[in-house]
């Protein structure tokens, strides 16, 4: 029997965490929030052996807001999030996603950077969301920096090394406007069981640009082009678009769950795509 | 080495097991039993304790990220057996059931309080989404939530 | 006795404040789960991964050798097989596993850690064998038996009629069915339900602390029956019923769940073997996949109507699952006659209710168990047959509920006109139901009004009232309070009210079955009912002794006094008088310290001979009605479904606490709303729960909830004390049914299974899900019973 408890390092700053983490290599793991990683027991993992807590980096907690852009620390939590993008909104999609999800006690302590890194957890709300404003992100490591688009850190985000850190998201500001349409089972509580982010600009009562995401209905969420194909440059006619979304529905295969079957997710997309569309339009 | 957290105001010592989720190190080691583990995945709201002045899941919390934090359980709310605005509220209403819920209940709902001593019954509902009850039917909670808004401004900790 | 007779019904009414609010509020209240002891160690149990199969090896040897661990028991500890009817039972699995969470082992360690570790290495090599997971394996031709040697076992009760997977059989059989169906003018309406488990979820998982002194058990636990626990504890573990001590500190919760011995043996047999305080608490995944649920069931119901709205005929077939073993499902067979077959006048009926063994964990008893689900089954039949014969479904209720003189299922002769009435009381409360089939932002609209028909659970209870010379009562019961505040509040408004003083001034004793004579237990709605009757009977007793001594000090006859505030005097203005902690100190003085005895127990209301068969209950002594009425508002996108309005009229003999009861109301009301419309419990192939935890089973939220408006309808006869009833079980009665009626009338569809989730609802309107067709169940009703060898 090993005897030993898991070890927790609180560093004070980034620089001290990533040298943290290089020294424990595999054995160690950054903890942010901490609502994943202490779930662990329950989903029969073993905790592991040292973990780097970042939540006392003053840097990775911030939530900087420019008419250019924003930028989210990795450790800002939901609440965080919400309250600071309220005014935004171009990003109310994001505000949304951060806002609703789970309950008020979870969100003011997950994180956005645990959000996307619970690889596992398809029914994360701030994935499709940050896939629909196409955000960035920055990994650093003792030895620099590295920016991808965040669609290809969710393809990369398993292989990240461990000395490597999610430190910081990135979205560009735009004139567009955006919305979050999410299906829980009940009024509000659960993880959803589908999600549509929609960003996209409006010009003369025509959609432009519109960039929809799917959340929840694959085990990753993914960015639904061929319905952003068919919408480019339609006028907001909320009938219309649900009946393209259900001419494009097979482009996702649902995933079966306890909670809902794969036909569902599906079948609840075209009524999403309209909930959305009525927000981005009112 | 220990853990140095300071709990209702008291400084306390715990051995140096910074992974403990902190309403383990509450209960077995204090005898501060008033916080729940229920589901220990943060879903039914029995485990909240004050951080700083924020509701938090002592369930998801490591003991090792409450030190130096002021940290107050349902037993220290309020002081020496007295009861807060909304503890007697819930009380004068008879909301309390089997109370398995309430310790966490307490919690949130004195924290939706003093930020918003108006708050519509809408308003209060979905601050308790993250505080399950199995046995009253919330609705007599939110009775007395209601009735105790406004009486938790001015500054009571 | 005349001083019971004398006692002002009246006083004991009141909203009395609950006397343990505070110390829940504050976090002080001790439940079984935040009690520790000095040296006391932690328990766990090992359990089976696999839901059929044959133990090759199970080696502790290893496990004992780890440092921190103090002792391990298995089934060589616990010899006696337990149950309900028929003793199936055993604690440990023994050569054979029958469910995924059986118990195989249990180990008592210094810290929880020690006593992972020791699971972990325990040895065990368990051979699969094929597995009966749903009711239709288990009925199949030449299907696994769960219990193979189910003729050796030990019959527990009488009556019920068994064979291979089929635990216990149950009919009720009144009039000649045949003839009602081949009446020319006979409409035949057939229909199947499916219903799956619900889970109480309560907070508090069972748990237990046990201490091994003086040769005798004493062990503290969270439970509903604390004298089941002592009885059932010694079967298993082959000691003296009086070598073990049950006392139950604040119960989190129980609604049925803790009905039944559960994990107290574990931690008693490791107290006793390590010398040491243990404390066994279950995890919430533990709690889930072994959980006591409400059983999942499968029903055909056929009736005969006429045209005209008359029921001719009725038959039904109710397959209910015990899991692998028998448990509480065998006694609620009996339940059947009384929930499908109550509501309605009906010509002739045959029902059958069978407990079926599945390879899969056990079920057990939930607040209105059996009838919730006869009562969804039972009203959207209801709704069906008023359908096929063009009749309102109101009107139809109006035509056909129970009246007085009415025949049960049993032969049973309902007294009093209570459930036209309470429809009248409906009718004014909602007031006249919109026509609207859709509402503005275009969701589809629903409402309906069902009918219910429950009992109080009477049976044995014990009550020792002791006067204190300072005035103050001592009520000794072994009842529980569990939450619903019945001993915190009803009891004690009894016995004050019978001795003239405040409830405040009554000392609830906790249960103790030391201190305290048999009890049945808390559930059942029989806490004020029998507990209150037996306490009434204690504390008349204590008043006649006392108006006995104040007319020997005041020189006056017993009948002239009265006794209330306190006091006890002359009848009339300015009579003498003294206070009552004046005359029993007199009465101590004199005679010793005054106390009261008082037993209750059912009174074995009559049936029809002949008519039942595998019964535990022929007939209710007390029945309890029902009518609610819910308006709901359907996604058309999603399925999901919107609770409007729901409203309640309920039978209470008397409302002794209106208060509490609109509390009970409410809680149990929004329970059988997750049972509507959320809760699901899905068993997979292999026979595993796959709902672990509050993430995948949901319980309604309190943004999902809406206040429910209660009219309590008192006068209804009854046996209770004071002439009430039990009103803590029946408000989850008919929300099952409630919620799918209003469905059905939203979306134009039948509804046939529970629970409504968006994706079952959505299935609905897409086409993509029918009733369920269920060829277990025999078309020929008679084809469907136990052949008599
Ligand atoms: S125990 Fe922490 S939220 Fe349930
Ligand atoms: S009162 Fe029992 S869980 Fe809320």
């Amino acid at each position: 029997m090993i005897d030993t408890h898991p070890s927790l390092y609180i560093a004070p700053t980034l620089g001290d965490a990533l040298s943290a983490l290089g020294e424990r290599g595999a054995e160690g793991a950054a903890f942010a929030g901490g609502t994943w990683i202490m779930r662990a027991p329950i989903r029969h993992q073993p905790l592991g052996r040292a973990y780097v807590a970042l939540g006392k980096i003053e840097e990775l907690q911030r939530v900087d807001v420019t008419p250019a852009h924003v930028e989210i620390g990795a450790c800002a939590t939901h609440a965080t999030i919400a309250a600071a993008l309220a005014p935004c909104s171009d990003l109310a999609v994001l505000a949304e996603a951060a806002g609703r999800s789970a309950n008020p006690a979870v969100r003011s302590a997950a994180t956005i950077g645990g959000n996307l890194m619970a690889a596992d957890f398809a029914a994360a709300d701030l994935v499709p969301a940050l896939l629909c404003l196409e955000a960035s992100v920055e990994i650093v490591a003792r030895d620099g920096v590295e920016r991808m688009t965040i669609s290809d850190f969710l393809l990369k985000r398993q292989y990240l090394a461990c000395d490597r850190l999610l430190s910081r998201i990135r979205i560009e500001r735009a004139d567009r406007r955006s919305a979050h349409t999410r299906l829980p089972l009940r009024k509000a509580g659960d993880y959803p069981v589908a999600i549509v982010s929609l960003s996209a600009r409006i010009e003369a009562g025509r959609l432009m640009e519109p960039r929809i995401a799917v959340g929840s209905v694959e085990p990753v969420a993914r960015r639904w082009t061929p319905l952003e194909a068919a919408l480019e440059g339609a006028p907001i006619d909320i009938a219309a678009a649900r009946h393209a979304a259900e001419a494009y529905a097979a482009y996702f295969q649902g995933r079966e769950g306890i909670e809902a079957p794969g036909w569902y997710r599906i079948s609840v997309l075209p009524a999403l795509i309209g909930r959305a569309l009525q927000s981005l339009s009112s | 080495m220990t853990l140095r957290l300071t709990i209702n105001g008291r400084e306390s010592l715990a051995p140096d097991d910074p992974m403990t989720p902190l309403v383990d190190l509450l209960r077995e080691r204090f005898h501060l039993t008033g916080a729940k583990p229920v589901c220990r995945e943060g879903f039914c709201g029995a485990c909240l304790v004050m951080i700083d002045g924020e509701p938090t899941l002592s369930c998801l919390t490591p003991g090792g990220l409450a030190e130096g934090r002021d940290i107050r359980t349902i037993e220290g709310l309020s002081p020496a057996g007295r009861l807060n605005p909304v503890q007697n509220a819930l009380e004068a209403h008879d909301a309390v059931q089997c109370g398995m819920c309430f310790p966490g209940m307490v919690m949130t709902l004195t924290h939706a309080l003093r930020r918003n001593a108006a708050p519509s019954r809408e308003e209060l509902r979905h601050a308790l989404t993250g505080n399950t009850c199995r046995c009253t039917g919330y609705e007599r909670i939110l009775d007395a939530a209601l009735s105790a808004a406004g009486a938790l401004q001015g500054g009571e900790p | 006795m005349s001083e019971i007779s004398t006692v002002d019904p009246s006083a004991a009414v009141m909203d009395l404040k609950r006397r343990d609010a505070r110390d829940k509020l504050t976090g002080r209240t001790r439940y079984t789960m935040d009690r520790a002891g000095a040296g006391m160690l932690h328990a766990a149990v090992l359990r089976s991964p696999l839901a059929a199969g044959r133990i090759r090896r199970l080696d502790t040897s290893r496990a004992a050798a780890l440092t921190g661990v103090h002792a391990i028991v298995t089934a060589d500890d616990a010899p006696g097989l337990v149950g309900i009817g028929i003793a199936d039972h055993p604690l440990f699995a023994r050569d054979v596993v029958r469910y995924i969470g059986e118990p195989l082992a249990a180990v008592a360690a210094e810290r929880p850690e020690d006593a992972a570790a020791a699971l972990a290495a325990i040895e065990i090599e368990i051979e699969p064998l094929p597995a009966v997971i749903t009711m239709a394996d288990a009925l199949a031709e030449g299907a696994q038996l769960v219990h193979p040697g189910w003729q050796d076992y030990e019959v527990l009760f009488e009556g019920g009629r068994r064979e291979g997977n089929v635990a216990w059989e149950a009919t009720a059989i009144r009039g000649d069915v045949d003839a009602a169906f081949a009446r020319p003018d006979a409409v035949i309406v057939e229909n199947t339900f499916r219903v799956g488990r619900q889970n109480h979820l309560a907070f508090e998982p069972r748990a237990v602390v046990a201490h091994y002194e003086d040769g005798r058990f004493h062990i503290e636990t969270s439970t509903q029956v604390p004298w089941t626990v002592r009885n059932a504890t010694a079967r298993v573990l082959g000691v003296p019923a009086s070598e073990v001590r049950v006392t139950v500190p604040p119960v989190g919760g129980g609604f049925g769940l803790k009905f039944d011995m559960a994990i107290e043996p574990f931690a008693a047999l490791l107290a006793r073997a390590s010398g040491r305080t243990v404390r066994l608490v279950n995890s919430r995944e533990e709690e889930m996949l072994t959980c006591l649920c409400r059983e999942n069931a499968e029903i055909r119901i056929r009736s005969a109507v006429t045209r005209a709205g008359e029921i001719l005929g009725r038959e039904a077939v109710v397959l209910m699952d015990c899991g692998a073993y028998g448990g509480e499902q065998i006694f609620l067979t009996t339940m059947t006659a009384h929930t499908l077959g109550g509501n309605y006048r009906v010509g002739a009926s045959r029902l059958v209710s069978r407990a079926i063994y599945t390879h899969t964990a056990p079920n057990g008893a939930f607040r209105a168990c059996n009838g919730v689900y006869n009562t969804f089954a039972l009203e959207r039949h209801t709704d069906e047959i008023a359908q096929a014969i063009g009749m309102d479904p109101l009107a139809f209720r109006y035509r056909n509920v129970l009246g007085d003189g009415d025949l049960g299922a049993t032969g049973q002769r309902y007294e009093g006109e209570v459930l036209r009435p309470m429809l009248e009381r409906m009718d004014t409360l909602r007031g006249i139901p919109t026509a609207a089939t859709r509402m503005a932002d275009g969701r589809l609209y629903g409402r309906a009004t069902t009918v219910g028909t429950w009992f109080v659970f009477t049976g044995p209870s014990a009550a020792t009232v002791n006067m204190n010379a300072d005035g103050s009562a001592t009520l000794v019961t072994s009842g529980v309070e569990i939450g619903s505040g019945s001993m915190m509040t009803g009891l004690p408004q009894i016995v004050a009210a019978t001795l003239g003083i405040r409830p405040e001034d009554v000392v609830v004793r906790q249960a103790d079955t030391d201190a305290a004579g048999f009890d049945v237990g808390v559930g059942g709605g029989r806490t004020t009912v029998s507990l209150g009757a037996a306490s009434l009977a204690a504390a008349g007793e204590v008043r006649g002794k006392l108006l006995r001594v104040a007319a020997d000090m005041l020189d006056a006859d017993p009948e002239h006094l009265t006794i209330r505030e306190g006091r006890i005097e002359v009848a009339g203005s300015n009579g003498p008088g003294l206070s009552i902690a004046e005359v029993a100190s007199r009465a101590q003085t004199l005679l010793g310290p005054i106390a009261g005895t008082g037993g209750f127990t059912s009174k074995g209301t009559p049936a029809m001979s002949g008519c039942a068969a595998g019964h535990f209950i022929d007939a209710l002594d007390i029945p309890v009605f029902a009518v609610h009425d819910c308006e709901v508002a359907v996604d058309p996108d999603t399925g999901h479904v919107e609770m409007l309005a729901y409203r309640v009229v309920q039978d209470v003999g008397r409302a002794l606490n209106p208060r509490a009861i609109l509390g009970q109301i409410q809680g149990g009301v929004v329970q059988g709303m997750g049972y509507a419309l959320q809760e699901e419990v899905t068993i997979g192939s292999e026979g595993n729960i796959l709902q672990t935890g509050f993430e995948t089973y949901r319980v309604p939220l309190a943004p999902d909830v809406v206040p429910v408006e209660v009219s309590l309808y008192e006068g209804a006869p009854s046996l209770g004390p004071l002439g009430i009833k039990g009103a803590g079980e029946v408000p989850i009665l008919n929300v099952g049914a409630s919620v799918a009626c209003a469905v059905a009338n939203a979306i134009g569809r039948p509804v046939h299974e529970l629970p409504l989730t968006p994706p079952h609802v959505a299935a609905l309107m897409l086409g993509r899900r029918s009733a369920p067709v269920l060829p277990h169940i025999a078309g020929r009703w008679t084809d469907n019973l136990v052949k008599k060898a």
